[in-house]
C-alpha cells in the first residue's frame, strides 16, 4: 500500500491507496506555524482503519521550503562564487555573505585561471567569524568541470556544516539559475533536515516502516534520505500533485490539458503523447529562476471564489478573492454564486447566489441573468485564452535542427481535464468553449494526494563528453571519468542509461518499472584548422515523470 | 535581477545539422559554444531579452531579391531559407514593435551572394540581409535603409545588390581587399550612377585594432549615418575581425564589437561570418548581445585577451585618420559631383567576371542600369556562367517610373521573343510580380 499526503495552502490532504483502489483518505486544516503536526494528523486519521505495517511507501509533497523561502525566514548563506568574463556576478548577488574570487573555466572545462585559494580562505575565515555556518560554492562552467568547486569545498571543509556545491544540482548550463539555486539549497537545508527527522520518527510512531520519498515540482520523487543535501527540490511540488493525480486517475494520451479549478486560481498543465511537459529550464521562486525541474504549469486568477467586478456595464472576475462565494456566507458575488444562478451548479446556499447576482442589478442595465452569464463568459475566455497562449508559446520554442524545425511535433491538445470544486458546473462550458472532449475524474477532490502516493523517482541527467580532452562528465550525480579518444555517441548513450540506473540504485531505487529514456543527444565534430580533433558530445537523459506501473491501471475510470 | 534597457529579440538558429563540409569552416559546432556561453550566462533570463525561432524564407522572399538561374531550388538548400528566414523573423519583430532590436544569430552567412546567383561563393548562396531588406520594404513602410558591414570580408554581394540603390546606403569596413579575399571593395567603389555616395567603402589595413575600429565608427561611419537619416540601421555583424579568427589578420576584440554595437546602435543586427568557434564567438556574441541590450558589458572579455599585444601600431592609427578624411570627402563632396554622368534614358553598362570560390563556378554578366532622374531605374542583367547558358534578368524596382516600368516590359518580351536566353526572370517590383520565361 502506498500513502500519500500534499500539504496544501488551506488543507493537508492525505491518501491510502492499495490493490483495491482508494482505501481512506483524510483531509485535515494545514496548520503553516507546525507543518509536522498536520502532516501526523492527517497520517493519522488515514491510517484509522489500516494496518500501518502494511504501507511499503510513504510520498510526501509539503509546503515547507517554498513557505520558509518566500517568507525569508532561511539561515544566512555565505555564497562563494567565481565567474571568469561574461556578466559581472555582482548582479547575482544572493544574501548578504556573497563573494566572488578569482578563477575561470572554460566552455569547454579547461581551467584557464587558477582559483584564487588564498582568497577563499580568507573568505570562509571571515563568514565563519561572521557566525555563516552554511555555505554554496559556484562556479561558472563548473558542469563541464567541477573542480574549482571541489577545491573550495575542500578548503571550507569543517567550518561549515554544510556546503551546495552548484555542480550537484544540474547538468544544466546556466551560472544565475545554479546561484540562486545553490544559495536557497544551503539556506533551507538546516530547517529541512529537522523537519526530515522530526517527519520520520512521526511516521514511525504511527508504525509505519515504508520507505519515504518526498515530491518535487517535476511531479517526480526522491527518496527523503537521499533529499537531505538537496533540499532545493522539494520546493513548489504542489501544482505537480495534481497533475500526478491526474495521471493516475485517467488514462491520459496523446495531447491534453489539465485544468485544476481552485478557489481563487486555475492551474494548468500540458501533457504530449500522454506525458505530462516539463518547464525547460526550471521553475522560479520569489522572482528568482532557479535550476529546480518543474512541470510545465501556469497559473491564472481565476477560481470558484474570484469575485465579480462590474465596471462602466461591464463584467469581469477576479483576480482578487474577496471572501467566500455568498453560497458559503460571503458578502460578495463570486463565479460560483453566478454557476449557482445559472443552475449550472447547486453549492451551498443557492438563495443567497441569486440574491447577490440580483442585487448587482441595481448597479447595471443588465438583469440578473446576463450578470452571471457575463461573468461565466468571461471566466471561461479568460481560460481559453491562457491555454491558447501556454500551448502557442510551447509551439513556437526555439528548436536548433533544421530537421526539427521543418518537421518537430507540434501540440495539438484534444482532450480537456478537468478538476477542483467547480469543475463538474463548468465542464459542459469549457467543452462547448475549447470544443474538445472533456472529463472530469471521480476522485478529483484528492488528486493531490493520489498523486503525491503515486508518483515515482525521477531523475535527469546529462552527460557530456569530450574525446579530445578524454574526458566525461556527468556533474549532478558526480560522475568524471577518463574516456578512449574513439568514444563515439553511441556509447555516450548506453553510458548515460547505465550510470543514471547506477545512480537510481546506489539511492535505493530498486524498482525496474524505472522508464529511463533518451531526451536528446548530439555529437560534434570539433575542427581545428581543417582537422578533426575530437568529438564534443552531449546526452541528456531521464527517468521520466509518471506513476507507478503496479498501481497505474487500479484507479483508472475515465 | 537584470533588466535590459531596450527590449532584445534573439532569433538563435544554428543549423546544428547542417555543414559545408565536415572539416569546412561553416559546419555544425560553429555556433555551439556560443550556445553554451549565452546559456550559462542566463542570458534569456535576462528582463527585456527573448529568444525566437526563425522563420523559413519562402521562393517568392528570394525570388523578389535575387535573380537565380535556373531557379531557387538549385541554388539553395533549406538551410539557406532558414537563415534567410531568422533575418526576416528579426526585422518583423522590430518593425512590430514587439521589440526595440533583434539579433539574428544564424548560419550560413550571405553577404558575399550577389544579385544573381549561380551557385555559393564565399560560403554564401543568397544574401539574407538583402533578402530582408526587401522583405521590409514590401512589407512595411520604409524607405531608407542603412548596412554597416562590420564583417573582415568586404561584403562584395551586399555592395552589388545595393550598387544602383539610392535608398540603401551600404556602408563596408574591412580588410583591405590588396591583403584578403574578395580582393574588392576600396574607396573608390561608391555606387552607380543613380545611387553615386551611396556605397563607401572603409578599407582598413591588416593588425587594426579595437582604437581604429571604434575611431573609425565613431568619426566616418556616424556623422555619414547622421547625414543619409536611414529608417532602418542593420548592422551585418560578421565577427572574423577578430584577433584569434584563423582566416584574416586583424586585432578586433569582443570588447571592441560589443563597444561598436554599443556606438553604432542598430536597430538590427545580423551574423554574418566569424570562423574563431572556441575562442572568439561566444565572447563576442555575448558582448554584442549586452550591448544591444543596453546591459554592462564590460566584464566580457576573451580567455587569452592581453590588451598589451593587441595595441594598434601608432603608424595604424595615422594612416587610419588620413583615410577617415579621404572616405568622408567621398561621401560629402566627391559623390555630389556628377561629370561624366549619361543623360538621363541612357544605360550605364558594366561588364563583369564573377568567380563562386565555394562551388568553382565562372560568371560573365553584362549589367545595364537605366540612368532616370525619376527613379531608381530599370536594371537588365545578362549572364552566363559554367553551369548556367545564357540568361537574363529584369527589375523594375519599387517606385519605378512610366517610363522605366514600360521599357522593363519592352526588354523582358524583347528577350522572350528572341531565344537568346534559356532562362529569363522578372523582377517587378511596382506590381509585385516575381516571374520565370
Ligand atoms: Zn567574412
Ligand atoms: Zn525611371
Amino acid at each position: 500500500m502506498l500513502l500519500g499526503v500534499d500539504v496544501g495552502g488551506t488543507h493537508t490532504d492525505a491518501v491510502v491507496i492499495g490493490d483495491g483502489g482508494v482505501l481512506a483518505f483524510a483531509k485535515v486544516v494545514t496548520r503553516h506555524d507546525h507543518l509536522l503536526s498536520s502532516v501526523h494528523e492527517a497520517i493519522e486519521k488515514v491510517i484509522e482503519n489500516i494496518s500501518p505495517e502494511e504501507i511499503s511507501r510513504v510520498n510526501l509533497s509539503t509546503t515547507l521550503t517554498t513557505n520558509a523561502i518566500i517568507e525569508n525566514k532561511i539561515e544566512d548563506v555565505c555564497v562563494i562564487v567565481s565567474a571568469g568574463p561574461g556578466i559581472d556576478p555582482g548582479y547575482y548577488t544572493m544574501g548578504k555573505h556573497f563573494y566572488n574570487v578569482d578563477g575561470e573555466i572554460d566552455h569547454r572545462g579547461s581551467e584557464i585561471v587558477l582559483i584564487d585559494v588564498k582568497e577563499v580562505e580568507r573568505v570562509v575565515k571571515k563568514s565563519h567569524k561572521d557566525g555563516v555556518r552554511v555555505f554554496a560554492a559556484v562556479t561558472k562552467f563548473c558542469t563541464r568541470n567541477p573542480l574549482h568547486e571541489n577545491i573550495i569545498k575542500d578548503r571550507i571543509a569543517d567550518q561549515a556544516d554544510f556546503v551546495t556545491m552548484g555542480h550537484l544540482l544540474s547538468g544544466q548550463l546556466n551560472f544565475p539559475r545554479r546561484i540562486a539555486t545553490a544559495y536557497f539549497n544551503s539556506a533551507v537545508w538546516r530547517l529541512y533536515n529537522d523537519f526530515a527527522d522530526a517527519i520520520k520518527s512521526s511516521i514511525e510512531s504511527h508504525g509505519i516502516t515504508g520507505d519515504i520519498h518526498v515530491l518535487k515540482a517535476d511531479g517526480g520523487t526522491i527518496p527523503m534520505e537521499y533529499s537531505r543535501k538537496t533540499p532545493v527540490e522539494s520546493i513548489l511540488s504542489g501544482p505537480a500533485a495534481s497533475v500526478m493525480g491526474i495521471v493516475g486517475l485517467c488514462n491520459i494520451s496523446g495531447d491534453s490539458i489539465i485544468l485544476d479549478i481552485g478557489g481563487t486560481s486555475t492551474d494548468i498543465a500540458v501533457f504530449a503523447d500522454g506525458a505530462p511537459l516539463v518547464e525547460r529550464e526550471g521553475i522560479e521562486l520569489n522572482a528568482n529562476p532557479t535550476l529546480v525541474r518543474a512541470l510545465k504549469t501556469s497559473s491564472i486568477g481565476i477560481g470558484g471564489d474570484s469575485a465579480i467586478h462590474l465596471q462602466d456595464n461591464r463584467i469581469s472576475v477576479g483576480p482578487s478573492r474577496l471572501g467566500p462565494a455568498m453560497a458559503d456566507g460571503g458578502s460578495i458575488p463570486t463565479l460560483i454564486d453566478a454557476l449557482n444562478y445559472t443552475g449550472h451548479s447547486s453549492y451551498g446556499d443557492i438563495d443567497k447566489s441569486r440574491a447577490g447576482i440580483e442585487s448587482m442589478q441595481a448597479k447595471s442595465s443588465m438583469d440578473a441573468k446576463t450578470i452571471a452569464r457575463s461573468a461565466i463568459d468571461y471566466s471561461v475566455t479568460m481560460i481559453y485564452n491562457e491555454v491558447q497562449r501556454i500551448v502557442e508559446s510551447i509551439n513556437q520554442r526555439p528548436v536548433y535542427t533544421i530537421h526539427e524545425l521543418l518537421s518537430g511535433k507540434k501540440v495539438e491538445p484534444g482532450h480537456l481535464y478537468i478538476m477542483g470544486g467547480p469543475a463538474n458546473a463548468m465542464e459542459s462550458l469549457l467543452s462547448e468553449k475549447f470544443n474538445m472532449q472533456t472529463e472530469v475524474p471521480e476522485h478529483f477532490r484528492v488528486a493531490n494526494a493520489i498523486g503525491a502516493a503515486l508518483a515515482r523517482t525521477t531523475v535527469e541527467i546529462e552527460l557530456f563528453a569530450d574525446t579530445e580532452h578524454c574526458k566525461l562528465v556527468i556533474p549532478n550525480i558526480n560522475v568524471m571519468k577518463k574516456i578512449s579518444i574513439d568514444y563515439t555517441l553511441d556509447r555516450a548513450k548506453q553510458d548515460a542509461i547505465e550510470m543514471l540506473r547506477d545512480h537510481l540504485h546506489t539511492i535505493g531505487i530498486n524498482e525496474d518499472e524505472n522508464d529511463v529514456e533518451i531526451l536528446d543527444s548530439s555529437s560534434f565534430n570539433m575542427v581545428r584548422g581543417f582537422e578533426t580533433t575530437g568529438q564534443n558530445i552531449r546526452v541528456r537523459c531521464q527517468v521520466k515523470p509518471g506513476v507507478m506501473h503496479r498501481y497505474r491501471d487500479i484507479l483508472k475510470q475515465c | 535581477m537584470l533588466k535590459a534597457k531596450n527590449k532584445l529579440g534573439i532569433v538563435f538558429f544554428p543549423a546544428f545539422d547542417w555543414a559545408i563540409s565536415p572539416t569546412h569552416p561553416e559546419r555544425e559546432e560553429r555556433l555551439l559554444y556560443t550556445q553554451d556561453q549565452l546559456n550559462e550566462e542566463g542570458i534569456f533570463d535576462i528582463d527585456g531579452i527573448v529568444e525566437y525561432k526563425p522563420d523559413v524564407a519562402t521562393v517568392e522572399d528570394i525570388d523578389r531579391t535575387h535573380f537565380c538561374f535556373p531557379d531557387v531550388d538549385h541554388v539553395t538548400t533549406e538551410s539557406h531559407l532558414i537563415s534567410a528566414g531568422g533575418a526576416i523573423k528579426s526585422a518583423k519583430l522590430v518593425l512590430d514593435g514587439e521589440m526595440d532590436r533583434s539579433f539574428a544569430l544564424v548560419r550560413p552567412p550571405g553577404h558575399h551572394a550577389m544579385k544573381v546567383v549561380h551557385g555559393a561563393r564565399g560560403f554564401c548562396n543568397i544574401n539574407i540581409e538583402a533578402v530582408m531588406i526587401e522583405y521590409i520594404r514590401e512589407h512595411y513602410n520604409v524607405k531608407k535603409i542603412a548596412v554597416v558591414d562590420t564583417d573582415c570580408h568586404h561584403g562584395d554581394g551586399t555592395q552589388d545588390i545595393y550598387w544602383h540603390d539610392p535608398d540603401v546606403l551600404y556602408i563596408s569596413m574591412h580588410q583591405d581587399g590588396r591583403t584578403l579575399y574578395p580582393g574588392s571593395g576600396f574607396m573608390q567603389e561608391t555606387g552607380g550612377p543613380n545611387a553615386l555616395g551611396k556605397t563607401i567603402n572603409i578599407p582598413l589595413p591588416p593588425t587594426t585594432g579595437d582604437e581604429g575600429f571604434n575611431y573609425v565608427i565613431d568619426n566616418v561611419v556616424m556623422p555619414i549615418l547622421k547625414d543619409f537619416n536611414a529608417d532602418i540601421v542593420i548592422n551585418s555583424a560578421g565577427q572574423d575581425n577578430h584577433y584569434s579568427d584563423p582566416i584574416t589578420n586583424m586585432n578586433f576584440s569582443a570588447q571592441g564589437y560589443a563597444r561598436l554595437n554599443d556606438h553604432l546602435n542598430p536597430d538590427i543586427a545580423v551574423l554574418e561570418g566569424g570562423y574563431s568557434i572556441k575562442g572568439a564567438l561566444p565572447y563576442i556574441n555575448l558582448g554584442i548581445v549586452l550591448a544591444m541590450a543596453g546591459v554592462d558589458y564590460s566584464y566580457v572579455r576573451e580567455p587569452d585577451y592581453k590588451y598589451k599585444d593587441l595595441k594598434q601600431d601608432p603608424r595604424i592609427t595615422k594612416y587610419l585618420k588620413k583615410m577617415s578624411e579621404q572616405v568622408l570627402r567621398i561621401y560629402f563632396k566627391d559623390s555630389k559631383d556628377d561629370t561624366g554622368k549619361l543623360m538621363p534614358g541612357n544605360y550605364d553598362v558594366r561588364k563583369k567576371e564573377i568567380y563562386y570560390d565555394t562551388d568553382g563556378i565562372r560568371e560573365s554578366q553584362i549589367e545595364s542600369i537605366m540612368v532616370c532622374e525619376d527613379c531608381r531605374g530599370v536594371l537588365k542583367i545578362e549572364t552566363m556562367s559554367s553551369v548556367n547558358p545564357l540568361c537574363l534578368g529584369v527589375e523594375i524596382p519599387i517606385n519605378a517610373c512610366e517610363r522605366c516600368i514600360s521599357e522593363g516590359y519592352r526588354i523582358l518580351n524583347d528577350g522572350i521573343e528572341k531565344e537568346r536566353f534559356t532562362h529569363v526572370q522578372l523582377i517587378d517590383r511596382v506590381k509585385k510580380k516575381y516571374q520565370r520565361y
